[in-house]
């Protein structure tokens, strides 16, 4: 029996070429695309999975509560690693490391690149997955002035040598290392990145300000033992920096590795649960909405083609064929489609991967080989052959045979509602896709064109490396004297990111216990000048600020406010317990740092010596040659920076990377769209097909009793148009409600206007009516003759 | 040489079938009542809407009567199910249409082979059946044609072979010659004659007083109701 179905199957699909081109190929876009989206999901979520100890790995973190709000940060004091090692049995090892990757340049010969990389505890090596495919972890990090590097830092720093180990390489243009270890290549779904990892000492050693426990600097990793509840080493922890440091607002959580990527926004000091972990949900959806919408085309166009089945559906039953075996078949004839569908979304996918993976910015690799994709193919077919097949196997086997071997006319009111229902479905997950592209865009260019408070344009970001802080002066002098650069500047911070801050400040009217967090800066004279920022009130830092007594400051609008009303000039404030004062000597405009979507927050502004700053800004006066201003400043500080390459940010690049998540929800929104609106437009192709088939004979009368091309066009595509303005009725409020939830996540948020609905409507109009238009107009053309002779 | 057993295949006691709409109540079988004896070869006649083909609907447990009684074999189907009745009709019941009805998408022998499947019988004996009876019908050289390729006395004749393949006792033919020409209509009524001669019961509805005389018995219905039976000698 299987074979008579199989065999019968095949047939249906030769003799109907086109019927089953649009099914099958509307299936195996369908297919590709959730496989597509399968694959970025099964990156997502296998996230840190590298990691063999992932379960009881974690990184110490810590909650802050000031005045209005709790701050969530992943620094802890510096002795805090090993005395929690020492202190709590369930602690099975401790890993600190600098806080984040740091650029240096590494010289062999004449040859020097930069690498980023940090400072880690040796216990690195035995709490992370790291594979060692060169020298080992005992004796990898035993030596001060010893380097460990990955794979493809080896190849950068030696080009294709192959054993690197015991070769020396000069750091930073001052120390000698030694290459102890080579890693295998991390690979890019897992947070802990690097280039190159160093012995902590070395960093512990040159930055004394670790070792206090007021100070967070550092990044400490935990690895519970076997079954140790994390809940109880937390409750343990929450006090546990208060015993060192009474006065420290630091409360210490343990942040598992399980939720270090998906699950990574806190609100009051607590995860949410939400994070990327809500893009790999939606995304998932997505890719079962669209196959939905694949199985779609399939149910319509065999429910609408039912009278071609409907004599062997009538003879199968005479001869015995019970209602159930006819189900199995037809959902076997549908399943069989799916397969190959299958296999044409496994090409469609091969061809895709590539650039799909630049859009996503991943290297996803289709495993062909790995048994879960096969079966996860496989499943999907079997799923997509099943739904598609389901309506329809229900509806042809319910045919009684009396009626469809006399050729009587078939009663399928019920089928063509639930035909129509179905490409209103269709329709509305299209004009939803639409509408949450277009907002999802609205968003990003509504925080992009923000007012930040300072000029992020042609402002150039340069590490302060070598001997560039003590030619600062000349330096300085050489950048304008090109002719394209505006102002220099340097600076302790990026601007864009957040800095250092403290909470132990207070200042006349400071209510009694109120906590506020503020961020400091320390800048060159022309800091304000150089970033845009506008002196408000009072005056510039200058030179001669630096170093001085009482130290003078510049403050933000919203640290004014904060000090009570009236001007801030003039007044001064204090580390708590500490009787040097600081005052204020001028007000600038509030920016926004740190997170775009946030409100600016209080800053304040000390003049600095070039030594104590990271990073020089130039900006590029407004209609220079940007090629040309760049090799000029390159030429500038070769001259007073040899040893070190050119290396250099736009601010406004570093900008668009803070929106990276919402980039690629909005590329792939765009990406969704178009292929729900390709998917579906195909199955309307098919039934408006089959529509102005069936229809040929009144069409013919039609056009005989003097009916026009148009008016028979209008007669076809109407029915289809009211599909499409019931789509939008039921797609509007849905759109309105998942976009509005979306926007509210967004403390700086743009409103949703009505103009968007208008919009996706009449596209979505506009693309079914091109779509039934051609089959409509082609019947309208038909000659009357031809069409009631054929019936 | 006409050969009726003495068995009751078939005894139906006023049968009713009613077609109703919104508006109309039309009766199709008004209290019909017929007996038909194993190996007989009946033809059923009358003019159109009678009632005849709604009759042989209710005898191949196609459709359902709205009353009355129907005794298959000495055993009462008129309330049977769906899949009791494809289970009866499958293993009892043979049909050959006026238009052929073969699935265009199967060849020849894949249209004969069908009913076996249905039945379970294992595929080396399907294929031995198939080709017996293909042989018989003398269409056993179109065996991997279409439908679409072959004329339509052989379309009948391959029905025919479908129709008796799985060796069922009774036949109902609906105008089986209704699409042929009178020669090919001819050898479908010979082959027809042939099988009753063998022992499977026929009924038959027609048109043509020329075909019915094939048989040994005509029933001719008027309305619903049995207004005349002519014994064929």
């Amino acid at each position: 029996m299987f074979k008579s179905f199989v065999r019968t199957a095949f047939r249906n699909l030769q003799k109907n070429k086109a019927f089953s081109f649009l099914n099958i190929f509307g299936l195996a876009i369908g297919i590709a695309c959730a496989s597509l989206i399968f694959l970025w999901v099964e990156d997502e979520v296998n996230f840190d999975s590298v990691n063999l100890k992932k379960d009881r790995l974690y990184q110490a973190w810590e909650n802050q509560k000031y005045d209005t709000y709790i701050f969530t940060e992943s620094s802890t004091p510096g002795p805090m690693g090993p005395a929690i090692r020492e202190d709590f049995p369930g602690i099975a090892n401790v890993c600190r490391t600098s806080e984040e990757n740091q650029p240096l340049l590494f010289s062999q010969g004449d040859k020097s690149v930069f690498a980023s990389g940090r400072y880690v505890e040796s216990s690195i090596f035995s709490m992370f997955t790291l594979t060692f495919v060169q020298g080992n972890a005992a004796s990898a990090l035993s030596q001060i002035h010893s380097l460990v590097i990955t794979q493809k830092t080896a190849k950068k720093f030696f080009g294709d040598e192959q054993n690197v180990i015991g070769k020396t390489i000069k750091v930073d243009n001052k120390q000698d290392y030694v290459v102890t270890g080579v890693l295998k290549d991390i690979p890019t779904n897992t947070s802990f990145q690097f280039e190159w990892l160093m012995p902590f000492e070395i960093y512990w050693k040159n930055s004394p300000w670790l070792k206090q426990w007021g100070n967070n600097s550092l990044a400490t990793y935990v690895e519970l033992k076997p079954g140790v509840d994390v809940a109880a080493v937390n409750k343990q922890l929450y006090n546990y920096i208060q015993k060192h440091e009474p006065k420290s607002l630091g409360h210490v959580f343990l942040y598992g590795m399980n939720d270090w990527h998906l699950r990574n926004e806190f609100k009051d000091g607590k995860l949410t649960g939400g994070g990327q972990i809500e893009y790999v949900h939606l995304f998932t959806i997505i890719a079962w909405i669209i196959l939905f919408i694949a199985c779609i085309n399939f149910m319509n166009l065999a429910t609408a083609r039912s009278e071609k089945r409907a004599r062997e559906v009538g003879v199968r039953k005479v001869l015995g064929a019970a209602k159930n075996s006819l189900i199995i078949q037809f959902i076997g004839e549908a399943v069989f489609m799916a397969l190959i569908a299958a296999v044409i979304a496994v090409i469609i996918l091969l061809a895709v991967l590539a650039p799909f993976n630049t859009l996503v910015q991943k290297q996803l690799s289709p495993g062909l080989g790995n048994p879960v994709h096969i079966v996860a193919v496989l499943v999907i077919a079997l799923i997509c052959g099943i739904v598609a097949g389901s309506y329809p196997s229900i509806y042809l086997s319910s045919f009684k045979p009396v009626v469809v071997l006399k050729g009587l006319k078939l009663k399928d009111s019920g089928a063509v509602y639930v035909r129509k229902g179905l490409v209103v479905v269709q329709f509305a997950a299209s004009i939803i896709l639409i509408i949450s592209t277009i907002i999802i865009f609205q968003q990003i260019q509504h925080v992009k064109t923000r007012q930040l408070g300072f000029n992020k344009d042609r402002l150039v970001e340069i590490d302060l490396q070598g001997k560039m802080a003590t030619n600062y002066t000349p330096i300085r002098q050489d950048l304008l004297n090109t002719g394209h650069i505006e102002n220099v500047a340097l600076a302790d911070h990026g601007i864009i990111y957040g800095g250092n801050n403290t909470s132990s400040l207070t200042w006349e009217g400071k209510p009694v216990g109120s906590q506020v967090l503020i961020s400091q800066r320390y800048v060159t004279a022309d800091f304000f000048a150089t970033s845009g920022l506008k002196v408000l009130e009072g005056r510039n830092l200058t030179i001669t600020d630096t170093g001085s007594k009482p130290i003078r400051m510049v403050v933000t609008q919203s640290m004014e406010r904060l000090m009570g009303k009236g001007s801030a000039v003039g007044k001064t404030m204090h580390g708590e317990g500490d009787t040097t004062h600081a005052v204020i000597i001028g007000v600038v405009n509030d920016y926004v740092y740190g997170n775009m979507y946030g409100k600016p927050d209080p800053v304040m502004f000390f003049s600095s010596a070039p030594k104590d700053c990271t990073v020089l800004y130039a900006r590029i006066k407004p209609g220079q040659d940007l090629q040309k201003s760049l090799a000029d400043m390159q030429t500038v500080l070769k001259q007073y920076n040899p040893g070190y390459p050119f290396s250099y940010r736009f601010v406004d690049d570093q900008f668009n990377n803070m929106f990276k998540t919402e980039m690629l929800a909005s590329k792939l929104s765009r990406l969704f769209a178009a292929l729900t609106v390709i998917i579906s437009c195909l199955g309307l192709f098919g039934l408006a097909a089959y529509t102005a088939e069936r229809r040929m004979k009144e069409i013919g009368i039609r056009k005989v009793l003097g009916a026009s091309i148009s008016s028979v066009t209008s007669l076809l595509s109407k029915d289809f148009l009211v599909l499409v303005v019931i789509a939008c009725a039921v797609s509007f409020p849905i759109a309105y409600y998942a976009m509005n939830k979306w926007l509210n996540g967004y403390q700086y948020h743009t409103s949703i206007q009505w103009w968007v609905f208008a919009a996706a409507g009449l596209l979505a109009i506009f693309i079914a009516l091109a779509t039934v238009s051609f089959q409509a107009v082609k019947a309208a053309l038909m000659n009357p003759v031809k069409s009631l002779r054929s019936e | 040489m006409k050969r009726i057993g003495e068995t009751q295949m078939i005894k139906i006691t006023d049968l009713e079938k009613y077609y109703r709409t919104e508006e109309v109540e039309t009766i199709a079988l008004n209290k019909l009542s017929i007996e038909v004896k194993t190996g007989e070869f009946v033809a059923i006649m009358g003019p159109s809407g009678c009632g005849k083909s709604t009759l042989l609907n209710i005898l191949g447990m196609l459709d359902d009567p709205d009353g009355g009684s129907y005794v298959f074999n000495g055993v009462e189907v008129a309330h049977f199910n769906e899949r009791k009745r494809a289970d009866l009709r499958k293993h009892n019941i043979g049909f050959v249409f006026q238009s052929f009805n073969l699935i265009d998408e199967l060849t020849v022998f894949e249209n004969v082979e069908l009913p076996l499947i249905y039945t379970g019988i294992p595929s080396a004996e399907r294929v031995k059946r198939v080709e017996e009876v293909l042989d018989k019908m003398q269409i056993m050289h179109r065996r991997n044609h279409y439908p679409q390729q072959l004329s339509g006395g052989q379309q009948q004749r391959v029905a025919i072979a479908r129709a008796v393949v799985n060796k069922p006792k009774l036949i109902l033919a609906d105008e089986p010659t209704g699409n042929l020409d009178s020669s090919n209509g001819n050898e479908v009524m010979e082959l027809l004659t042939d099988l009753n001669e063998q022992g499977t019961t026929i009924i038959m509805v027609t048109h043509s007083e020329h075909d019915a005389r094939y048989s040994h018995r005509i029933i001719r219905l008027l309305d619903g109701q049995t207004v005349v039976e002519n014994i064929m000698i």
